[in-house]
């Protein structure tokens, strides 16, 4: 995300898909992406709040996604930042995390280890970054860890328990006590995920009115 | 590794719902090569039909299912992916 060494140009972010272009290239779950796109979580303060930042002068006019279609995450998330950008004229171009590495490589997470995605960045007119979104809110990471905490409790399961430590069956039936708890969070993660975009975009442009 | 799916579907080799975009599926595929297991991969990324079969026996790749019946998602501490 450095400005001095980004291989994020204008020119560069010209390439991306369109949101159109990227549902046309996805072999699979279009019916997830459209799902959700038709189940839109901003409110209308979100929209207006979304409107004033792509106002500032140094404001978001681009937003560069890191995607791929098969990932749940993806497909949770994306269509927001779709309407975002609609809401705010803002131009969104999505690049595929599997053919664009020098992008993604910019930010990764889990101190450099992890190729999390989406990735939401946003940029001035200038393609000048301003901030980014990784992959899920804090509250949502939030949220895996408490369920996994119930989960142990349910289970009689020791706190050191993990996927990685238990033998079968008891490591099946921990991941999907886990799973049962977490897909339900789906809607208010994504509702997380706008907060935490406003929070960001808020302290990044030194806004008063963060969600 | 076979691609032989005849041989999978008679349930005498296991069969791995994978995406090659996932670490934890990479992972285990590399620790099945290194122990030559063979097994059928069936990538969930490459087409809605063979995703949709996946999500059949679970809901985070790598899936695997074994010739006895028995199912297993995710592999090693990692949760996997969700698909």
């Amino acid at each position: 995300m450095a400005t001095a060494t980004t291989v994020v140009t204008s020119n560069r972010f010209e390439q991306g898909l369109t949101y159109g272009g990227f549902l046309a290239a996805a072999t699979v779950n279009r019916d997830r992406f459209e799902q959700n796109y038709n189940n839109p979580v901003l409110t209308a303060e979100d929209r207006i709040f979304f409107q004033k930042a792509s106002q500032h002068p140094d404001g978001p006019r681009k937003l560069l996604v890191i995607a791929e279609a098969w990932c749940g995450d993806v497909y949770r998330e994306l269509p927001t930042a779709v309407r975002i950008a609609e809401s705010a004229g803002i131009d969104l171009r999505i690049f595929l995390r599997d053919e664009n590495p020098d992008i993604m490589d910019e930010f990764l997470s889990n101190n450099g280890k992890s190729r999390a995605i989406p990735v939401f960045v946003f940029y001035t007119t200038d393609t000048k970054y301003i901030t980014h979104f990784t992959e899920r809110s804090a509250s949502a990471h939030a949220g895996l860890a408490l369920a996994m905490e119930q989960a142990r409790a349910r289970l009689n399961l020791p706190a050191s328990a993990t996927f990685g430590n238990l033998p079968d069956p008891a490591r099946r039936e921990f991941l999907l006590d886990v799973i049962s708890r977490i897909e339900p969070l789906a809607d208010q993660w994504r509702r997380d995920a706008v907060k935490e975009i406003r929070q960001l975009l808020a302290s990044a442009l030194h806004l008063s009115d963060a969600a | 590794m076979t691609k032989d799916r005849t041989v999978a579907d008679r349930g005498e080799i296991p069969i791995v719902y994978t995406i090659r975009g996932c670490d934890s599926c990479v992972k285990l595929l590399a620790k099945w090569d290194a122990e030559k297991v063979v097994y059928d991969e069936r990538r969930v990324e490459l087409s809605q039909a063979t995703l949709d079969e996946a999500r059949q026996y679970g809901k985070l790749v790598p899936i695997v299912v074994w010739p006895d019946g028995r199912v297993e998602q995710g592999f090693g501490d990692s949760f996997g992916c969700f698909i």
